[in-house]
């Protein structure tokens, strides 16, 4: 036999070895129709979940590895960074997770759970690891994690390990079917919360927002090119209150530009809630300053 | 799957079970699908399809059609502003063994904030005019509406044109409204 054939048996008996070791790593969720997806343990007590997949109910059936069935319930759900957390009724083994960093380029291992005890595996690269961003539901996810390696639905929520056995994130699906990974850093930072209060709290003025540019008769008086287009005001919501209607421009929060979106996005944190806003605007042609109290967003 | 579309259904129409916790939805629905001409059924009773406001009951084995239900497994999958003849449409393809999908929910996923850069950005009155265009006005109708001359409207239309990269009015109106979908900010 050559090095080389050694080296390829090598390589494949280390990933089945690692695949197997991550059988108490998830557990199947199950869904209507036979169907299940797979959700990560983190701890003896507790499993991470995709929250976009997960069915809006409390309460739900798990298969751990060896096929015993437990219960579930939820623990919290949080849209914007797409995870949800299940509290199981009794507690099982728990594998130690250790924080891996994703590298482009780098070996990632999805595991699955197969619904009936097992674990199904796949092997890819990371095809792209990137700097931090913000989903379209307004939360911060710690690093951009694009997986190179198909996922099926059921596999949807397992861990994705690097060649060391750390664990760089849970898998989810982005856009179009791409598979992309939530950062364990994410998740160490999400989890406590849901934990406390079953959501994370965000700040919120109850307005719809278009980013437009700002005419030209006014970009010397505004002082800057773009702004957010009111479209559409929450009746009741803290912004009708402040008497904010539909077509003000926003140009500025606190001092924050709008110019992009996600600079002031940090401004609507959980620590926002009651705080007074400075909101600057266009209004028929007129630059003026308007005062709100930023609410709680409400449960969607 | 079973092949439910033999069974006896009445001429034209099926059997259809709805599951809705919200009693004003389900009157609503039990109206759009008899109106559609099929058999509104108890949630128990023989049905050939099952349509579910949201998630269905577990261990469902009957062919489901969900509205904004969270299982993107089911043979029919809508969201919850169906129409009513997408909710018709579905309701006989699910029942006929095929499976239903909005091109939208391919596109479902947990994605980035889409951010439209700088000189691509429309003006507040170039989403006047859109919306005229939208309407399906001409241009001396919007003349008109808006009350600016026909060359500053064929000056705002051009612009469109070049900031939505679209070549025709339907275009226009297309790529701005899917836009205002992706790009619509709560706050």
């Amino acid at each position: 036999m050559t090095d080389q054939a050694d080296f390829l048996a090598q390589f494949s008996n280390a990933l089945a070895t690692r695949t197997e070791a991550a059988k108490d790593a998830v557990v199947a969720i199950r869904l209507a129709h036979g169907r299940h997806i797979t959700g990560m343990v983190w701890r003896s007590d507790i499993v991470v979940v995709s929250e976009q997949s997960l069915p809006r109910k409390d309460d739900f059936e798990l298969v751990a590895a060896g096929g015993s069935v437990l219960t579930a319930r939820i623990a919290g759900r949080d849209p914007s960074t797409n995870i949800a957390v299940l509290r199981l009724a009794e507690s099982i083994a728990s594998p130690p997770i250790t924080v891996g960093e994703a590298h482009t380029g780098a070996v990632a291992l999805a595991i699955g759970a197969d619904g009936a005890g097992g674990v199904s595996a796949r092997l890819g690269l990371v095809n792209l690891a990137g700097a931090e961003w913000h989903s379209s539901r307004g939360g911060l996810i710690d690093r951009r994690i694009v997986l190179d390696l198909r996922l099926a639905r059921s596999e949807e929520g397992g861990p994705v390990f690097d060649a060391a056995g750390a664990c760089l994130g849970m898998s989810t699906f982005g856009p179009r079917g791409q598979v992309i990974a939530i950062p364990t850093a994410t998740i160490e930072r999400i989890v406590p919360l849901l934990l406390k209060d079953g959501r994370i709290a965000r700040g919120w003025l109850g307005v719809a927002l278009q980013a437009v540019a700002v005419p030209d008769a006014l970009r010397q008086t505004a002082d800057q090119s773009s702004g957010l287009m009111v479209m559409s005001v929450v009746e009741d919501g803290p912004a009708a209150q402040a008497g904010i209607v539909a077509g003000d421009i926003i140009l500025s929060v606190d001092g924050a530009s709008t110019h992009r979106f996600r600079k002031i996005a940090g401004h609507f944190g959980s620590d926002s809630i009651g705080r007074k806003a400075d909101l600057r605007l266009i209004r028929s042609g007129t630059v003026i300053t308007v005062q709100t109290t930023i609410a709680e967003r409400p449960a969607a | 799957m079973s092949d439910a579309a033999s069974k006896s259904a009445p001429a034209g129409g099926l059997r259809v079970a709805i599951y809705a916790p919200d009693l004003l939805r389900r009157t609503a629905l039990s109206g759009v699908v008899a109106e559609a001409g099929h058999i509104v059924v108890g949630a128990q009773d023989a049905a050939d399809v099952v349509l579910a406001d949201g998630d269905c009951l577990p261990g469902e084995t009957r062919p489901v059609v969900t509205l904004g239900g969270a299982d993107y497994d089911l043979p029919g999958v809508l969201s919850r502003q169906a129409s009513a003849s997408q909710i018709d449409a579905a309701i006989r393809a699910v029942s006929a063994g095929l499976i239903v999908r909005v091109p939208d929910a391919m596109d479902a996923g947990f994605g980035v904030m889409r951010e439209t850069d700088g000189p691509a950005l429309l003006t507040p009155r170039e989403l006047e005019v859109l919306a005229t265009l939208a309407e399906g006005m001409t241009n001396k109708a919007i003349a008109r509406r808006l009350n600016i001359s026909l060359h500053t409207v064929k000056f705002h239309v051009e612009s469109l044109f070049r900031k939505l990269g679209a070549r025709t009015r339907t275009e226009a109106v297309a790529k701005a409204s899917d836009r205002r979908r992706y790009e619509t900010i709560t706050l």
